[in-house]
């Protein structure tokens, strides 16, 4: 005889409270890197180099962050020196520079959101994530949020990985065989630019090459309540907070 | 007044069938085809007449043939329940001779003379009538007899390949088998009669003792059962059914398998009137388990041939179980009862009839425009044939009892009647009935897989295999299909107007009428009505019995039995009714969905298939796949025999391809026959021992034998 459900009930309600309240349990998100000032210009440019991924640019004294190019080395973070100051919430989805403003989807999809997940050729960490936001802590149902495994069910196309030559024509036949209105979510790093694969002959280097984006969730992996707060301002429920840089993006 | 029409009708028949003979065997070309196409049908509409002009006159046409020395005098007699086997037989000849042509100029043409099978086709017809129409014990076997010879004939006809040859044997074998045995059951039963006409036959039976009557029984069941397909023996049937050719296959299906039932109720419901609850029960029993073994085999079934023999097996179970049903409520005193189950096994055996002609003239069709039958390799065929595809699912529609068609009506009144054994005392046999009707209630479910299999695999989906197609080559002619689909819609949607026909077959055999308790008359109700009061026809009133009342002749549109006061009404429906409504429903969503709402964009894309690149035919839901659970969870039936075949392999523990072959040996041959012939086989391996072939020995065998006699005659 099993008391799962005493114990179930016992241990009271464990999910987070996000988006109503604030979640800062720890390790919940990895934090971001941020514009730091520094003395000079010279130590700017030095902490600009010392990213591999060319994600911190030198503008005078001060190091800027191109978070869509972030990697999560954590150079800037846990290094030698010229460090860079770092945020821990993890509100950073992004709107598409060049597209004009983010138009949510309609009210009627507040709390009834079907999305498809399509691994482009991912390396497994953002699948990860994603999958998180089905367990207990985050339980994306609770806000009316739901995976669908067809995409004549799907309002939300979520792509991870930096579409592979071979998930491209799959990709566009998901996207295609959607019904509108529909909205495209890039998730990670390598679904925005390409990442550590870059553009190559067998990598598009980013959604962005294929289909029309509309929002971008930074990070490499993103944690799973970037994700969510992601698909939130998918809705309209919550406002994309940053602004990728007009280079990026819609290549 | 009617006996005129019937007996000219019946001598013209026999005339037409002569001159069928004497043109397709004397003329050459095209004529033996033309002649067979006008003879056949006129011959088979007067089949269709004689039956319903005695049917509608309730009158039973007679009359003296000639007398043989040693054989005593031959007659025919056309009465109701031959009436019913004749009309049945005269609706599917029909389509069956107009078919003919569909395919013959595919198939036959050049390849076989059709002379020949313009011979055997009429002489058939003839021999079935006689069959039918016989009077006396030996015209019925000696037409019985030349039918079976003359099945053999028909299903060897093509030879298109070695077991079909094999598979002709093991018919004709088993016919023959069968024959015996229906003749020793004649025997027994006439020993010491005056002459041999049915009834001094059916007085012999009254004088019976309890162990002749089970033998007589057991003999005639299982002797026509080989012609039906009962279980232990049809194992010749999904084999010669594959192997006849697809012109004879509908008649085979439609007219000879009812010969089965027709000798099973003239010689163990009518003759032996004074037959026991436990022959009756063995009859329930042995329908159910047929039904369920046909079924189980036809799900997993792949060759739409073989598959649609086993579903007639099936259908065979269904019948024999309402009238076994049928035989144990006479044999405890529930004459109502026993005329509703008679009445439903009659009217599934019409209903049998009329849809499997349809498909396997629907297979008949495929094959000639495909040239395969496997399911794995067709699909995508509605668009091929469009019109085929729309009758192929009226008849899959019928045979898995969906309302409103004809198999619905049927199997839903044998169930119910199973259902009503609450009115037996014997609580085993109340447990037996329960067991047989989860039995049928299976095999309902299981057809209904069976077939949406066969539609789905075979008529949507997309195109599997590489088909030669020529135009023209089938689909020239549907009118032979779109009338068996009119009258399975017909069948189905008039039941209160069938029964009463089946009825005047049913009264004589059940002692009560069947009509009187199941079609309640609605439309001509009176106050002054015993059986009706009008407080009960009110209510009814109420729920639209009545509708149409005065426009529409008959009792009523709703088939009813009625209960005690507590119960007032034990199962009632109407079809009917119910097709009008459907047919008012579907209008108006039609509407609704057409001209109803303005602000529907429908975009068109192509078929989502997981996104993958190109959908190839391999990639589908096979038939195969489709059935695999049946498969599964019927394993400890099936018991398959997987050999794994060749494999091939890059190296050693690097495979890239297993062949695994899949044997299956039928649940009947294994339990029954096959342990009967290592037995035989055991037996005379012993025996052989005592053939060395020295010639003294053999000579002490023989006298060592006759000093045995000697002294046991000196002892005795």
């Amino acid at each position: 005889m099993s008391f799962w459900f005493w114990h179930g009930l016992k241990k009271g309600v464990r999910s987070t409270h996000y988006p109503r309240e604030f979640e800062s349990a720890a390790g919940v998100s990895p934090g971001r890197p941020v514009a730091t000032e520094f003395d000079s210009a010279a130590e700017a440019v030095v902490a600009a180099a010392n990213c591999p991924a060319d994600a911190i640019v030198a503008r005078g004294s001060a190091a800027e962050v191109k978070l869509e190019r972030c990697i999560y080395c954590q150079h800037c973070h846990y290094g030698n020196s010229h460090l860079l100051e770092w945020h821990s919430d993890y509100e950073w989805t992004m709107a598409v520079p060049g597209r004009g403003k983010y138009q949510p989807l309609p009210t009627a999809y507040h709390r009834s959101l079907h999305v498809i997940v399509v691994d482009a050729g991912d390396c497994g960490a953002c699948l990860h994530e994603v999958k998180q936001l089905n367990n207990p802590l985050y339980n994306m149902h609770r806000l009316g949020i739901f995976l669908t495994a067809t995409p004549r069910a799907a309002d939300v196309l979520l792509v991870v990985g930096p579409v592979s030559e071979n998930m491209r024509v799959p990709l566009l036949k998901t996207y295609e065989a959607m019904p509108a209105p529909k909205r495209i979510l890039a998730v990670g790093a390598c679904a925005i630019n390409g990442g550590v694969f870059g553009r190559t002959f067998m990598s598009a280097g980013g959604v962005a090459s294929v289909l029309p984006v509309d929002l971008l969730v930074p990070g490499d992996p993103p944690p799973p309540l970037a994700i969510l707060h992601g698909l939130l301002a998918v809705t309209g429920r919550k406002s994309p907070v940053l602004q990728a840089a007009s280079s990026e993006g819609n290549s | 007044m009617i006996d005129p029409w019937i007996g000219g009708a019946l001598a013209l028949f026999f005339i037409l069938c002569a001159c069928g003979v004497v043109l397709t065997a004397a003329t050459r070309g095209v004529y033996p085809l033309r002649a067979l196409l006008v003879f056949s049908s006129a011959c088979s509409v007067l089949m269709m007449f004689a039956s319903a002009a005695a049917l509608a006159s309730g009158h039973s046409f007679a009359i003296d043939l000639w007398s043989l020395e040693g054989w005593g005098r031959f007659s025919i007699r056309l009465d109701m329940l031959s009436a019913i086997f004749l009309f049945a037989a005269g609706l599917v000849y029909l389509p069956a001779s107009l078919f003919v042509r569909n395919l013959v100029e595919v198939r036959f043409r050049g390849r076989y003379p059709m002379r020949r099978y313009g011979v055997l086709h009429f002489a058939l017809m003839a021999s079935v009538v006689l069959i039918l129409v016989a009077n006396d014990a030996p015209l019925f076997l000696i037409s019985w007899e030349c039918m079976s010879v003359l099945c053999y004939f028909l299903v060897n006809y093509e030879q298109s390949a070695r077991t079909d040859i094999r598979a002709g044997y093991i018919m004709l074998v088993m016919s023959e088998a069968g024959f015996l045995a229906a003749l020793v059951a004649f025997l027994i039963l006439g020993r010491g009669t005056p002459d041999w006409s049915f009834s001094s036959l059916a007085g012999m039976a009254q004088h019976l003792s309890g162990s002749a009557v089970w033998g007589v029984f057991l003999l005639g069941f299982l002797g026509f059962g080989v012609k039906a397909g009962l279980v232990p023996v049809n194992f010749w049937l999904p084999r010669s059914y594959t192997a006849a050719p697809a012109v004879f296959v509908p008649v085979f299906a439609g007219v000879t398998l009812n010969l089965g039932f027709y000798g099973i109720l003239r010689l163990d419901a009518q003759l032996m009137s004074n037959h026991s609850v436990g022959t009756g029960l063995f009859a329930l029993v042995t329908g159910s388990i047929t039904a369920l073994v046909g079924i189980l085999y036809a799900t997993t079934e792949n060759d739409l041939k073989k598959m649609l023999a086993h579903s007639s097996i099936e259908n065979a179970g269904i019948i024999v179980a309402a009238v076994g049903a049928s035989l144990v409520f006479h044999a405890s005193g529930h004459a109502v009862a026993a005329a509703i189950a008679l009445t439903a096994a009659l009217y599934h055996m019409v209903n049998h009839s009329v849809y499997k002609t349809l498909l396997f003239q629907g297979v008949g069709e495929v094959e000639a425009a495909t040239g395969t039958r496997e399911m794995d390799r067709l699909g995508g065929l509605a668009r091929l044939l469009p019109g085929l595809s729309v009758v192929f699912l009226v008849g899959c529609l019928s045979i898995s009892a969906i309302p409103p068609f004809n198999g619905f009506v049927s199997e839903w009144l044998t169930l119910q009647c199973l259902l009503r054994s609450a009115v037996l005392l014997s609580s085993a046999v109340k447990v037996l009935f329960a067991l047989c009707g989860a039995c049928l209630a299976l095999t309902a479910a299981l057809a209904v897989t069976c077939f949406v299999k066969v539609y789905a695999m075979s008529f949507l989906g997309i195109r599997r295999g590489d088909w030669r197609h020529g135009p023209g080559q089938a689909g020239r002619t549907q009118f032979p299909l779109a009338y068996l689909a009119v009258a399975c819609l017909l069948l189905g949607i008039l039941p209160t107007y069938v029964i009463p026909v089946l009825n005047r077959a049913v009264e004589p055999l059940a002692g009560a009428s069947a009509a009187a308790s199941l079609v309640p008359p609605f439309f001509s109700a009176t106050p002054e009505n015993q059986q009706l009061p009008p407080a009960f026809v009110d209510d009814f009133h109420n729920l639209g019995a009545q509708t149409g009342r005065h426009v529409l002749p008959g009792r009523g549109l709703v088939v009813l039995v009625r209960g005690s006061e507590k119960n007032p009404v034990v199962f009632a429906m109407s079809t009917s009714y119910s097709f009008v409504a459907l047919a008012i429903f579907l209008l108006v969503t039609w509407f609704v969905a057409t001209r109803g709402s303005r602000q529907r964009s429908v975009t068109r894309h192509e078929l989502w298939a997981g996104g993958i690149p190109r959908l190839l035919p391999e990639m589908t839901y096979t038939a195969t796949g489709f059935s695999n659970p049946v498969r599964v969870v019927f394993q400890a039936i099936f018991r398959p025999n997987i050999v794994e075949d060749s494999r091939e392999t890059v190296a050693v523990h690097f495979r890239t391809a297993i062949l695994r072959r899949r044997d299956e040996t039928h649940f009947v041959d294994r339990l029954l026959f096959h342990p009967v012939g290592e037995a035989v086989g055991w037996l005379a391996r012993l025996l052989a021992g005592m053939h060395h072939g020295r010639l003294n020995a053999y000579v002490a065998y023989t006298l060592a034998f006759l000093l045995i006699i000697l002294v046991l005659f000196r002892l005795s």
